[in-house]
């Protein structure tokens, strides 16, 4: 079957991008490349379901130059870029994505990629494998594995195995050291703020900045905030986390007392109406708000467009709620998640890593024999990710020593104890 | 979109409200032909404003590269004369000029003394603009008064420092979009703006090298915890090359060919000439404001703005309360100007006005602060 793109026209653009991330990604373009050889995935029918875009794309043609027969769509039908689209298309990849499409027509693309059988899918948020599952139960059946991009997606997946519907393996990506420890605090960190302040042209230094949820990517934030001059208030519901965001030396405080301060807020929860309709009250005039995780409802947007007298859109990206007389505050890119819907997305370097994970976890389930349910990459693998990301860096580690480890037959040998003590 | 945005821009600069207040009780701008030569987008949009609404007769200057046309439509929509070419805003006999990097003054004193008369006074916004400036004075070539608004405290500790520190990182992450926590980050210059660029660069995680040719600010950088080297040592395993310098030929071809393959240049001091790329072999566009080069012998690195300053043609530039605060030091720049007559020669802000224009931002954040008592005044001024 034919890709269904926006514009083939566009290649030329999409390939300068394309290569621009392969430029920036020496562990796909090295290190994974190596691992995949060139027989393991020959004629492997993979789907690739991610934000289309030029890194997403760049780990497309690394699958498909091992020999891999890749299908390509967008895991959201806001965010693919059309010209990369085209390029990945002009590529040999088949591909089923545009811009903006509409939600009838994203499901159609997902339904297209599905239509492939695939053997193996790369998903984020477990997009396409839940539509599988869904309305296409016995091509669902014949799947062989899953590695999943993101921490919504894990927990669908473990949902889908606890119902006793996961008949294949599945590899928790997110779960991954090189992924989460870096894509979600440092990427996150890094793209959420270069879009706030490009999407307002404000200045961060002296901002009061209230960060909601405090996990990886609140910790993230916070981290950036704290570094480039913001004070940082962090809300919380977990104690423990909490206590750690006053250790990291940010202030902590209930929701309320955090929004009457701030100039800034920035949610990072993961969950629904993180800002709900009984926060609006609490919001001092001119503030921004700015939603950093999965869902568009994390900031309810309804709810503050409700209360509002007026809106208008001062900026690109930037809508103005006027709830009461000269009261105005500010929301980013309509409450989705701001560093993808407002700015770039991670940088290339971070999405280097977090793919080499996919590739790494692809590469786990079509060469070992894993059972029916959700694994982490096997810590092993993780690391050479990391060694190999050191290495394009031009750093290299001490290996560790047996002489170096606290082992139990150490401990039982009297002698040794007393040596040390 | 541009008549919102630049009221966007002004309901975060209180302290050019509060500057606009006081020129309004003055009026002495009143009636004044006043010259606007400095980068047109929204924030300086609200200056051009502020003082029409004070009664002066402004005439906008926006250069090509960094000027919005939105902006330029929204001012003309306004009633304001806006161009392209300094001989216009020349040809209309300003009295009062708020300048950058000199521009339009050496413009007036080189090429078109006739009708350098008309100028009563100049504020000069950029530390590369005061440079020539005393240059000139030092020679007795200077007609006019200079308030050195780049020297006032207000404006040196914040817009140099934070304001082009965060714009000048930012505009290079957005236009490459890379990482920079791990990147080897060399700055060259450690002044005010290369002080503001190395410290927001260490923030996001890069490890910097400052290059510099002046001892006192070499130790400034070891001090602030930095590598210090040699520019040709530095660049051999940059990631970033970030300049800062204001001065011609910082970084020449020869720097070029060292750099590893990849290295983003990218300049936030004066502009173009502070990365020297009459020697290189300037190739296509890779990404919108990204440009591969390479010198003779060389790797292939990419310039970010064809070597122009990186805040303002690739960003936005400065963010908008850095902004409030220079631009309310140039409208009561002019507005002091306009009240008092100065010799020729490069002055200084009264520290007075300074502390003004501080006491607003302050005052908007809500933040209160101590005023001496009469017993350290005492003490302060005995001897």
């Amino acid at each position: 079957m034919s890709s269904r793109i926006a514009d083939p026209s566009l290649a030329a653009e999409g390939h300068r991008r394309i290569d621009w991330a392969r430029r920036r990604s020496p562990v796909l373009d090295g290190y994974v490349r190596e691992r995949l050889g060139t027989t393991l995935l020959r004629g492997v029918r993979v789907a690739v379901v991610v934000h289309l875009e030029a890194k997403t794309a760049f780990l497309a043609t690394v699958l498909a130059d091992a020999g891999a027969h890749v299908v390509a769509a967008g895991s959201n039908p806001w965010t693919t870029r059309d010209d990369v689209a085209a390029a990945l298309a002009e590529r040999g990849v088949e591909v089923h994505s545009s811009r903006r499409s509409t939600m009838e027509v994203w499901e159609e693309d997902l339904a297209a990629v599905a239509g492939t059988d695939p053997e193996y899918v790369i998903d984020d948020g477990a997009e396409l494998t839940v539509r599988m599952a869904r309305d296409h139960p016995e091509r669902f059946a014949r799947l062989r594995g899953v590695s999943e991009e993101t921490t919504t997606g894990v927990a669908r997946l473990r949902a889908l195995g606890d119902l006793g519907r996961l008949p294949f393996p599945a590899i928790a990506a997110n779960d991954a050291a090189c992924k989460h420890l870096f894509d979600n605090r440092y990427g996150t960190g890094q793209s959420t703020i270069q879009a706030v302040l490009q999407l307002t042209n404000l200045r961060l230094p002296g901002k009061r900045l209230a960060i909601v949820g405090y996990g990886w990517v609140g910790r993230g934030i916070a981290a950036y905030a704290h570094a480039l001059g913001a004070r940082v208030v962090a809300v919380e519901t977990d104690p423990i986390r909490g206590l750690e965001a006053l250790t990291d030396g940010h202030d902590v405080a209930d929701l309320r007392t955090a929004l009457a301060g701030a100039d800034l807020v920035i949610t990072a929860t993961g969950g629904l109406r993180a800002i709900g309709p009984e926060h609006v009250a609490h919001l001092r005039a001119g503030t921004i708000l700015a939603n950093a995780g999965h869902h568009d409802l994390e900031i309810d947007v309804p709810a503050i467009r409700e209360a509002s007298r007026a809106v208008s859109e001062p900026r690109p990206g930037v809508a103005r709620f006027e709830l009461g007389s000269d009261r105005p505050v500010y929301v980013l890119s309509d409450g989705a998640l701001v560093n993808i819907a407002g700015g770039l997305g991670h940088p290339v370097e971070i999405m280097d890593l977090s793919f080499a994970v996919q590739a790494m976890g692809l590469h786990t389930l079509v060469s070992r024999d894993l059972a029916p349910g959700v694994h982490d990459l096997p810590p092993e693998v993780d690391r050479a990710i990391a060694a190999a990301k050191l290495a394009s860096r031009g750093v290299h580690l001490d290996p560790p020593t047996p002489e170096h480890a606290d082992t139990l037959t150490g401990l039982l040998e009297l002698d040794t104890l007393r040596r040390e003590s | 979109m541009s008549r919102e945005a630049i009221d966007f821009a002004r309901s975060f600069m209180p302290a050019l409200a509060a500057a606009a207040e006081v020129a309004r009780s003055s009026g002495a701008l009143a009636g004044r032909r006043v010259g606007v030569a400095l980068t047109l987008e929204p924030k300086t949009a609200c200056l051009v404003e502020a003082l029409a609404d004070v009664g002066a007769e402004v005439a906008v200057l926006g250069n090509a590269w960094s000027t919005k046309p939105t902006v330029v439509d929204a001012l003309r929509d306004a009633g304001r004369f806006v161009t392209r070419d300094a001989d216009e805003l020349i040809d209309r006999d300003v009295e009062l000029l708020a300048d950058d990097g000199a521009v339009v003054t050496r413009r007036l004193h080189d090429q078109r003394r006739d009708r350098l008369p008309h100028l009563r006074g100049v504020a000069e916004e950029t530390t590369s603009g005061v440079r020539p400036l005393r240059n000139m004075a030092a020679a007795g070539q200077l007609a006019v008064p200079v308030v050195a608004v780049n020297d006032a405290r207000t404006k040196l500790l914040f817009d140099n420092v934070y304001g082009t520190g965060q714009s000048v990182v930012m505009a290079v992450l957005d236009a490459t979009n890379m990482q920079m926590a791990g990147a080897r980050v060399v700055v060259v210059g450690y002044g005010k703006v290369g002080r503001g660029i190395a410290a927001m660069a260490r923030a996001v995680g890069g490890r910097v090298t400052v290059a510099e040719v002046d001892p006192v600010a070499a130790l400034a950088a070891h001090h602030d915890g930095l590598e210090v080297a040699p520019l040709a040592d530095a660049v051999v395993d940059a990631d970033f090359v970030l300049t800062a310098t204001g001065i011609g030929h910082t970084v020449t071809a020869e720097h070029l060919a060292r750099l590893p393959d990849g290295a983003i240049v990218a300049v936030g001091g004066m502009g173009r000439p502070e990365v020297d790329l009459s020697d290189v072999e300037l190739g296509e566009e890779v990404r919108p404001h990204v440009r591969a080069a390479r010198a003779a012998g060389g790797p292939t690195v990419f310039v970010v703005a064809d070597g122009r300053c990186a805040n303002t043609t690739a960003g936005e530039g400065n963010p908008i309360e850095v902004m409030d605060l220079s631009l309310a030091l140039q409208l009561r720049a002019l507005d002091h100007l306009a009240r008092y007559p100065l010799p020729p020669g490069v002055h200084l802000l009264p520290p007075e006005i300074d502390a003004e224009v501080a006491a607003a931002q302050l005052r908007f954040a809500g933040i209160a602060i101590d005023a001496p008592t009469d017993a350290q005044r005492t003490w302060a001024s005995s001897w």
